[in-house]
């Protein structure tokens, strides 16, 4: 039995999954987060620090982190990297003018060390706004097809009618299941 | 390993005179043994067997500047919010050194107990979110973990570990658990119902595995009840 099936094997007993949800300010992270938890949207204002979920799904203990967006808080986001097992990439589809921002800072994060295991789910999301981009031009933007180091996936997502989040979080647990849970 | 525990029979359940030093396994921490120590780390915390009578630190330990500034717990099958309270938010001063109103507090332990009145209703919840909302100094934290175990008279019912890890300086965070309400026994139920406040929560806030806050919080269930 090798090391990797031993910690193979200690995850499971668990079930644990940590998912990390990063983005520009405003893309709409803590409105997914509160989304996918049930909660009112109506009085969200800017991340300045953490907000932290922990709830059971298909039989996972999913801890999820949202941590600020802002350019002042970007500099701590390393500190939230370890033991991540999904990387959810949320990208406000109605700011054009930032895109490329996006684009560079998603970019920065893949090469990071401590992210080299995680799954990568990115939400184009803001659909329900007219003039959204599509997932498809965010895609190219984004420069997606350029990631050969991570399992990734981007899917178009609404925060605010809910559409795809849970298609979407069904995908990476799926994704980071396969690599961490399944067994020989 | 074993978790030896041999009780009195006619302890008190206060514990005030409870002598089991002799009769305790060395997994087992008491709180007399902690508050000479000093230091008290998780390892401590997670063996003490009972609910603690005094707090296990002075509250000038929280060099970090962390505040509690809101507790909210919901039924997610309803939606519905059953307990929300929060510190009015004060607007910054312009200066440090403006807190006044600290030096004639009478009670250096005010703000680190709640009571918490529900209805009998509130022990037949199947899912609950339970969030704080917290802020930190103008400080860095690298490391903080919660610990909070509730009890009913000397039973655990629930032991609670979390890790926040890092906290950004000046920040403001908060963190929802939802969790599956622990199942007890219908005579346990009741027997909470009819002892209000007997049942008990210590919360343990450490950095860098070293105790820096400790909360108390007890519940009444008889709410609603007509004595």
């Amino acid at each position: 039995m090798g090391l990797l099936t031993v910690l193979k094997k200690m995850k499971q007993k668990e079930k644990e999954i940590r998912i990390l949800m990063l983005g520009l300010d405003n893309a709409g992270k803590t409105t997914i987060l509160k989304r996918f938890n049930g909660e009112p949207i109506d009085t969200i204002s800017p991340t300045l620090g953490f907000n932290i979920k922990t709830l059971e799904h298909r039989g996972y203990k999913l801890n999820v982190w949202d941590v600020g967006g802002q350019k002042s808080l970007r500099s701590y986001w390393r500190n939230y990297f370890e033991s991540t097992d999904g990387l959810i990439w949320v990208v406000d589809g109605a700011d054009k003018r930032r895109l490329h921002d996006c684009g560079d800072e998603l970019h920065k994060l893949l090469q990071e060390e401590r992210l080299a295991g995680a799954t990568l789910l990115v939400f184009a999301n803001k659909q329900d706004l007219p003039g959204a981009l599509s997932a498809e031009e965010i895609r190219d933007v984004l420069n997606l097809d350029s990631i050969k180091t991570h399992h990734w996936i981007i899917i178009k997502s609404s925060a605010v009618t809910s559409e795809n989040l849970l298609t979407g979080v069904d995908w990476l647990i799926d994704d980071i299941a396969a690599r961490i849970f399944t067994l020989d | 390993m074993s978790l030896v525990i041999k009780r009195n029979e006619n302890e008190t359940v206060n514990g005030k005179q409870i002598k089991h030093s002799q009769d305790i396994s060395e997994n087992v921490m008491t709180e007399e043994m902690l508050l000479k120590k000093g230091i008290v780390t998780p390892d401590d915390i997670l063996k003490l067997p009972y609910i603690t009578e005094n707090y296990l630190c002075s509250p000038d330990a929280n060099v970090y500047d962390i505040d509690f500034v809101r507790f909210k717990i919901r039924d997610l099958e309803t939606g519905t919010v059953l307990f929300e309270i929060a510190k009015p938010s004060m607007p910054p001063g312009p200066e440090e050194g403006e807190n006044e109103a600290d030096s004639d507090d009478p009670d250096p332990n005010a703000g680190r107990f709640v009571r918490y009145q529900f209805t009998p209703q509130f022990l037949k919840l199947k899912t609950v979110g339970a969030t704080v909302e917290f802020t930190v100094g103008s400080r860095p934290i690298s490391n903080f973990r919660m610990i909070e175990r509730h009890f009913f008279r000397d039973t655990l019912l629930k032991s609670f570990d979390f890790e926040f890890g890092f906290c950004i300086p000046n920040s403001s965070n908060t963190c929802e658990h939802i969790y599956h309400f622990p199942t007890l026994s219908s005579s346990l139920v009741s027997e909470m119902i009819a002892h209000p406040f007997e049942t008990r929560s210590d919360s343990f806030y450490f950095v860098d595995g070293c105790l820096m806050m400790h909360n108390k919080a007890d519940y009444a269930y008889d709410g609603g009840l007509t004595k």
